[in-house]
């Protein structure tokens, strides 16, 4: 599993790297940053949830 | 019953009005969303629907934030709220960093000393009105913190932050003049506060702010006053609202203030729940900048368009199941902080004084009520209460 990120659509709301701080951390400005390309064993949930929270639909998921 | 014949048949302009203030907003929401657009006519029109909502959002060439959006009574666009891209860009690049989560997670420990000094004020005494001696003074004291300001300025700020969002009087016209005098005020106080910071430099973040560059240049005195105005009048109030409407919804729902009084790692998703399901600020204004039709309704280029967030967030078509409250929903994502470029700057420093509110409040108060024969009357506009009386044990 991978996960995307649309950086243009980013707006800093700020719910991925809150929920799934693992997987996703925040630049200056406080938009999203991937930690990982590939989502190791065990965070599959975790990405779904920093994913689906997106209020912008910033961030997908690639099995 | 006469709210629901009066939207079947076509929404008054007071629709806006009543989103704030009623006690069930959702069911009016329920009631709109029957319709993807509703005109009302020389007035604006309503986006109902999640989808429309969110595409709004993220076009602002298209729906603008032109400034005759919002008009409060500033003599110049507020920044950044007013002004669109490309120069939008410059000053969210200025202020983003500033508020950035983790440069707010820092601000924990203060909010938590100036919490517990409010309660301090009313813990023994078992009870309190929520939102006069809770609600309103904590955001306000925060921003004077946060921006090196005399604590003692408390109640000219509450003033200004009044004048302007909420002036007395019933009509535009009565209201109007008060809006300007009051804007005329917080002016001259800010041009006074940047004349003595350059005598005196200190480091806060208005200082940050002052010093500010992009690409070499720093603000002008201008634009530095136009986003102070809009601190004043987007991030005191704001905050207050929503202290008002979670307290409002945890002392009548006491399975939901159990779950976050025994538990603390449910502050964060209650939070964000209840952001959802009451939506503060239940619609935001945009002006059309080209002729456009949506769900079969022609809008011209120059007319107004409401967007309107409370009915985006529990719209059940787009996400089934938003018609109850659900503490640890997953997935949420609401748009009570609005969406595409112009999200709310202050949502992460609202979320730490929300949170920390909750936290060292649940922990001194666990158990709390609305006084018995209390009727709540929320306000219009933007979403908060009239007054809130709680009862609680007192603290020995």
């Amino acid at each position: 599993m991978r996960i995307r990120l649309d950086a243009d659509r980013c707006q800093g709301h700020g719910r991925c790297y809150v929920l799934a701080p693992d997987l996703f951390d925040a630049d200056d400005y406080g938009h999203c940053v991937l930690l990982v390309d590939e989502v190791p064993e065990g965070g599959q949930d975790d990405a779904r949830s920093g994913v689906e929270n997106c209020p912008e639909q910033a961030l997908s998921l690639e099995q | 019953m006469e709210v629901e014949d009066e939207i079947q048949s076509a929404p008054h302009a007071s629709v806006i009005v009543d989103l704030a203030s009623a006690d069930d907003p959702r069911a009016i929401s329920t009631m709109l969303r029957e319709q993807r657009v509703h005109t009302i006519e020389n007035m604006f029109h309503l986006l109902t629907h999640r989808e429309d909502v969110e595409a709004a959002l993220r076009k602002p060439a298209l729906f603008t934030s032109a400034p005759e959006a919002v008009q409060l009574g500033n003599i110049r666009p507020l920044i950044p709220l007013s002004v669109d891209p490309p120069k939008h860009v410059k000053y969210r690049r200025i202020l983003d960093p500033l508020f950035a989560p983790k440069h707010m997670a820092l601000l924990d420990g203060e909010v938590a000393e100036l919490v517990n000094q409010i309660m301090d004020d009313f813990t023994s005494r078992g009870t309190l009105d929520f939102h006069e001696e809770f609600a309103v003074p904590l955001p306000c004291t925060v921003f004077l913190r946060l921006m090196g300001l005399p604590l003692d300025d408390l109640g000219m700020f509450l003033e200004m932050k009044d004048g302007i969002i909420r002036p007395p009087g019933d009509t535009l016209e009565a209201q109007s003049p008060i809006r300007k005098r009051t804007a005329d005020t917080i002016y001259a106080y800010f041009e006074e506060t940047l004349a003595e910071r350059r005598r005196a430099p200190t480091e806060d973040l208005l200082a940050r702010i002052m010093r500010s560059e992009v690409d070499g240049v720093t603000l002008t005195d201008e634009e530095i006053l136009d986003i102070c105005f809009l601190f004043i009048i987007a991030g005191l109030d704001t905050v207050t609202d929503t202290l008002d409407c979670i307290f409002g919804h945890l002392s009548q729902n006491p399975e939901h203030r159990r779950q976050v009084a025994t538990d603390e790692s449910v502050i964060p998703s209650a939070i964000e729940e209840l952001l959802r399901w009451e939506s503060p600020v239940p619609a935001v204004p945009r002006v059309l900048s080209e002729d456009v039709e949506i769900g079969g309704c022609p809008m011209k280029a120059g007319e107004h368009v409401m967007l309107l967030i409370g009915a985006a967030n529990t719209d059940d078509a787009a996400h089934p199941g938003v018609d109850v409250v659900d503490l640890l929903r997953s997935p949420n994502p609401h748009l009570a902080f609005g969406g595409g470029v112009h999200r709310c700057l202050g949502s992460h420093l609202a979320r730490v004084e929300l949170r920390v509110a909750m936290r060292e409040w649940h922990k001194r108060i666990p158990e709390y009520e609305l006084v018995p024969g209390t009727v709540l009357e929320y306000t219009e506009g933007l979403r908060s209460l009239h007054h809130l009386p709680l009862r609680f044990p007192p603290a020995s």
